[in-house]
Order: C-alpha cells, then structure tokens, then sequence
C-alpha cells in the first residue's frame, strides 16, 4: 500500500474528513491556502484555535485557525502574547498546559489597527519650526 | 429524570419558538412534577441535586411571567449561540447606494483583487537588509505563494521595496527608478536607515528617511527587520491596494 503511494491518496480523503467535509475543506482552502489535519491545542478567548501535528516538518506543525468572524481579514497580530511564544517556537509549552501570568494591570491584547478607524495618527506637540511653502499667486492683468 | 426531560422540552420550546403549547399547561406539568420531586428525591437524590433545574432561578410569581421559558433568565446564553457571529465580507466597499456605485465597487474590488495577488517588487537592495528580503524569497518564507515575485526591471515593476540605507549619491538613483515605474506604485520602505536614516542618521553622506525621496506606503522597522516582519508589511500592503477605490474616485469626479 505504501509502497504504491495510495496510502497519500487515502490521506486527502481522512483529511478532508476531519475537516467536516468537501465544502468545509474547500472553505478551509479559500480561507488560508492550506488543508491540514492536526490536534487541537487549545483556543483563546478571541476564538482562534490552535493545532499541532508534528508530522509536518518543522515550521509547518504548529498553525492557527481564525475566528471565522474574521473571514479573510484575519491578520497575524490577532495572536495573543501567551500564544505567540508556543506558535513562534520560543517554547514547547502551550499556554493551556502552563497559564501566563495574570496581573490586574495588564492590558487587553489588541491587534494592528493599521488602516482602520481605529489606527494610530502621530501628532506633533510642539510648534513647528519649518512652513510649508505658499505657492505665490499669479497676478490678474 | 422526568424533571430533567420536561425542563429540557420546555427549553427546546422556548429556543425554536414554539408558541403551540399552551402556557398553562406547562404550568400545570411543572406544578405537578414540583409535587413529584420528593418522592423521586428519596431514590435517587444524585440525580435531582444534580439537575439543572435547581441551579436555575425559579420565577416567583408565576401569574406574571408570561414567558414560556420558565426556567431561565430572559437574556440568557442560549438564546446566543443561535445568533451567528457576523462575518466580516471581502470587500471594504459595502457603502453603496445606488446601482452604478455598486457595479463600480465590484469592478474595484476586482481591480483590486487581481493586484494585490500580483504584486511584483523590484529589487532595489542597497544594504544589509537586502540579505532579509532575498529571505522573504527563500522557500521558508516563499513570498511566491502571495504572487510576489521579484522583477529586475522597474518598467514591469509595482512596487519598490527599499531595503538598506539610502545615501545622498544612491537618491538620485531612487528617485529615477521610480519614475520609472509605471502607475499604480507602491513603495516600502524596509529597516530603520530606509524609515529615517537609523544609525547613520547624523552621517554626512545619508539621506534620512527615504521618505525624503519618495512616497512610503508601508514602513518596515527593525534593523534590520526579520523576513517574517517584511512579510508581514508585504501583506499589509495587499490590504492596502485591497481599499483602494480607483474607479469609484474617477466616477466621483
């Protein structure tokens, strides 16, 4: 069986299984180009769910699945700082085995705001040392 | 257990809406199940401390309550989970009030779509940053599978990616490559000697920000930036060219 190769054939078929079915697998694939089949590590409160199979080579076994909310607008700083470490490979741990720490004053993670209403927009504080130039009006005859 | 079942009818009712069963007949049900419990509870006492009914507020007048879902709270949690969470749509151009606005957006949207999954910058690496961005190329981090791909030439260009320090002798050149691109361009300006000239800020010979020189869309930090982060400014600009409203503009004026 292996020999041939149709045990990888028969693989497409489990995974797209456990995906719930060809039109999940289809939406899965529109949604992050990839159709994987892993164990679930666990979700944070913003509701994306972490999978690990470590029969992918490294770099590839551990991945985030979005809250679907998101669509295709879902954008890497949605990872929380208590996952970023698990899935960037700076630990082994995931948060649900070992919880962060919890302080009253941490604040809420947020992602990047970058061209939403939201977004940052520097301001300057001091008078400004330069004018911008005042094209000269021409004159009427 | 019969408690527990006709609680959970009861609930299944109240969830789909079912405004057939009458309410006084629950009432009268309820009442008389009320009236079982003792004599359940001698038998099997696990069973009743453990459902869910005596966890859950028990209206005290029952002539008032006019809700078929006895049971629980009005604004409880089930009634949530059947309200799907609102999906964000692929476009950004949703505020369209007439049919021609509409047909526009979608021709922008797919204007749009076609450029951002074909975004080629031109390899413009002046410094130590250039060794990230042939990174970004690398299979690790395949910049391929987002449909960009390096062009030598600025004319087939759409993007520049300033990766290094720009110095006084390096700007004309920038600015000439530039203008030699082709409309729509993008630029991004990668590390911290591109955003504002970094650590050779005070140098004699140093532009200090190429922004300076050129329009920036994206800024880049780091010095210098890991793949990973140039990716990401990368995808950033797709989401960029995704808001663009190119033709509803023209259609404005």
């Amino acid at each position: 069986m292996s020999y041939f190769g149709v045990d990888k054939v028969l693989k497409i078929f489990k995974i797209i299984r456990a995906n719930g079915g060809i039109f999940k697998s289809y939406r899965k694939m529109y949604l992050y180009d990839e159709l994987k089949i892993g164990k679930l590590i666990g979700e944070d409160k913003y509701g994306n769910k972490y999978y690990e199979n470590n029969e992918y080579f490294y770099g590839r076994n551990r991945w985030i699945e979005y809250n679907p909310k998101h669509n295709l607008e879902y954008d890497g700083s949605m990872v929380p700082a208590e996952w970023f470490g698990w899935l960037h490979y700076k630990t082994d741990t995931p948060p649900t085995v070992k919880p962060p720490v919890q302080y009253k004053w941490l604040v809420d993670h947020t992602d990047n705001k970058t061209g939403t209403p939201d977004q940052y927009v520097p301001f300057t504080t001091t008078p400004q040392k330069i004018q911008s130039w005042v094209p000269p009006k021409a004159k009427k005859p | 257990m019969v408690l527990q079942y006709t609680n959970g009818l009861v609930r299944l009712c109240g969830r789909f809406g079912c405004s057939g069963i009458n309410q006084s007949q629950i009432l009268a049900k309820q009442n008389s199940l009320k009236a079982l419990i003792p004599a359940q509870a001698v038998h099997t006492s696990g069973v009743v401390s453990s459902s869910p009914l005596n966890n859950l507020p028990v209206s005290s007048d029952k002539e008032t309550s006019l809700s078929l879902v006895l049971y629980r709270n009005a604004s409880s949690e089930v009634s949530k989970t059947f309200v799907p969470e609102k999906q964000k749509k692929y476009s950004p151009h949703q505020d369209t009030s007439n049919a021609g606005e509409y047909a526009l957006a979608r021709l922008d949207d797919l204007m749009n779509w076609g450029r951002k999954n074909s975004l080629w910058p031109l390899t413009f690496g002046l410094a130590c940053c250039a060794v990230e961005m042939m990174h970004i190329a690398a299979p690790r981090y395949d910049m391929d599978r987002f449909g960009v791909v390096f062009r030598a030439s600025p004319r087939q260009a759409d993007c520049i990616i300033v990766a290094g320090t720009l110095t006084n002798k390096m700007a004309p050149a920038l600015r000439k490559v530039f203008d030699q691109m082709p409309e729509p361009r993008w630029v991004i300006s990668m590390g911290s000697c591109a955003n504002g000239g970094g650590y050779y800020h005070y140098s004699y010979s140093v532009v200090r920000g190429c922004d300076r020189i050129i329009p920036v869309d994206i800024y880049v930090p780091g010095c210098p930036p890991t793949a990973e982060a140039l990716l990401y400014g990368v995808l950033q600009l797709q989401k960029k060219i995704k808001r663009m409203k190119h033709l509803q503009m023209w259609y404005r004026k």
